[in-house]
């Protein structure tokens, strides 16, 4: 086991989810909000890897793969939106996009 | 590797994975913002490793540094054409400064709650046979992974390819032409 107390593994991981968040609000290009979604999905991944090592149960790190493959897949279909908008619009300000239909 | 390396290579990747991520929302340039952001997930992925989850270290290198970014950055050269950068006319220029207010709150108050001990429950703790550390002592750590998969989690692993069907069927249907 380690010496590093959980609860500081646990501010890392809540410093990262604090910049995805602040990247989501500051942000207007809809790739870098995607990242910025990463990097908060990646903190909470990192507290489950955290608190499965300090429960010393690997029940955490099946919610991390499930969690992977989850993000893969939002990814995957986010990308394909932006992408297909693009076409449409030739533009990807998300302060102009404010209609469902193309 | 235990007592002072260990808090020293802590804290060299708790400021380099801080930095890192930092550099993905104040980059202008999306591409300097996706290899920031690979190399935040690389430095995760040393976490995990110090964590003795390597399974997860690897795939998180694997999945999310190979694959995902790949794919990130092949939409960022794509649309990088557009000459007018979203970022250069922010119409609401003051929510930065009610985000960074916001932001702070968010990280005092997350940082309050762990600091007093909330989240963790010595009660809570595997003993016994049940213990990840007695599993992957006696057969090794992807079978210890792998045996809580697939005795604890085997429906929500079966649910996981009905999502990741639904992502590509969601793919080919968004990005065919119109």
């Amino acid at each position: 086991m380690t010496t590093i107390p959980v609860s500081w593994y646990l501010i890392v991981s809540a410093l990262l989810f604090t910049i995805g968040t602040i990247g989501v609000l500051v942000r207007r290009n809809p790739l870098i909000i995607f990242m910025s979604i990463e990097l908060m999905l990646n903190a909470v991944n990192l507290a489950f890897v955290t608190l499965s090592s300090y429960l010393d149960s690997a029940d955490g790190q099946v919610f991390v793969f499930i969690v992977l493959t989850v993000a893969a897949a939002e990814v995957v279909v986010g990308l394909a939106i932006i992408v297909s908008i693009f076409r449409t619009r030739r533009n990807i300000d998300v302060d102009e996009m404010n209609l469902l239909r193309g | 590797m235990s007592g002072p390396a260990l808090i020293i290579s802590f804290f060299v990747l708790a400021v380099a994975s801080v930095a890192s991520a930092l550099g993905v929302i104040l980059f202008r340039n999306a591409v300097y913002s996706a290899l920031s952001l690979i190399l935040t997930l690389l430095f995760l992925a040393m976490f995990y490793l110090q964590l003795g989850a390597m399974f997860i270290a690897i795939v998180q290198i694997l999945i999310y540094a190979g694959a995902i970014m790949v794919l990130f950055l092949f939409v960022v050269t794509m649309l990088a054409a557009d000459p007018r950068d979203p970022d250069l006319q922010d119409r609401l220029p003051w929510q930065r400064g009610v985000a960074a207010v916001l932001g702070l709150v968010l990280v005092g108050a997350l940082s309050y709650l762990l600091l007093s001990g909330t989240p963790l429950n010595e009660a809570a703790r595997a003993h016994g046979s049940e213990a990840l550390s007695q599993v992957v002592a006696q057969q090794g750590n992807i079978q210890a992974f792998g045996q809580a998969l697939f005795h604890g989690f085997s429906f929500a692993f079966e649910v996981t390819s009905l999502v990741i069907v639904v992502a590509i069927l969601g793919a080919l249907v968004l990005g065919r032409k119109a």
